[in-house]
């Protein structure tokens, strides 16, 4: 599943550490879901969608 | 909204559980040990644990997932730990089972390996209905 939140945290200027910082996970669980190789759980999906203020289904693309 | 579901947080996720527990155990072969005059397992065994419960310590200083090992908050570490601790078990129901075959192989009873591979029937059972009744 492709998603976004690469594209979304290097337009805020963040780091992996400072998203993983605000999400409440670690550096390297944000690197896995932006290479796609972790799927997040459904409350941290949301919590992604909510600090950037999009829909889940703008940050991650359920039929890519 | 939380990424790791406080409700569930308990003295097992506590950051100190995994080096308590390594002390623990370091004190149970020291008392044993010298409770059956094997002074060296004791002390040797002793050491063993408090070093490790001490790397545990300073290596979630300075790494990620020894971090997440420790304090449980990560959803993808505790992941990992499921799944080393799943891929754990069934390595040893594996062996218990194998054991007990051989064991009866040879003409024995195939103690403790019947008791062992019943404890992990069992757990497994009471672990699936208690699964159910929750959710």
């Amino acid at each position: 599943m492709k998603n976004a939140v690469r594209a979304l945290r290097t337009t805020r200027g963040l780091s992996q550490a400072d998203l993983g910082t605000a999400l409440g996970v670690s550096r390297q669980t944000v690197n896995s879901i932006e290479t796609g190789r972790y799927l997040p759980s459904l409350p941290l999906a949301i919590a992604i969608a909510r600090f950037f203020d999009q829909t889940v289904e703008e940050v991650f693309d359920v039929d890519a | 909204m939380s990424t790791h579901d406080r409700c569930h947080r308990s003295w097992r996720h506590s950051r100190w559980m995994a080096p308590g527990l390594s002390l623990a155990i370091g004190v149970a072969y020291l008392a044993v040990g010298l409770a059956g005059g094997q002074t060296t397992f004791a002390w040797t065994g002793f050491a063993i644990m408090v070093v490790f419960a001490v790397a545990l310590v300073v290596s979630g200083r300075y790494s990620e997932t020894a971090k997440g090992l420790l304090d449980h908050r990560d959803e993808r570490i505790n992941a990992h730990d499921r799944d080393a601790a799943l891929l754990a078990g069934g390595a040893v129901i594996v062996a218990v089972i194998v054991m007990f075959c051989i064991e009866i192989a040879r003409g024995h009873d195939g103690s403790p390996y019947y008791q062992l591979g019943a404890l992990g029937g069992l757990v497994y059972l009471g672990a699936l209905l208690w699964q159910r009744w929750r959710r």
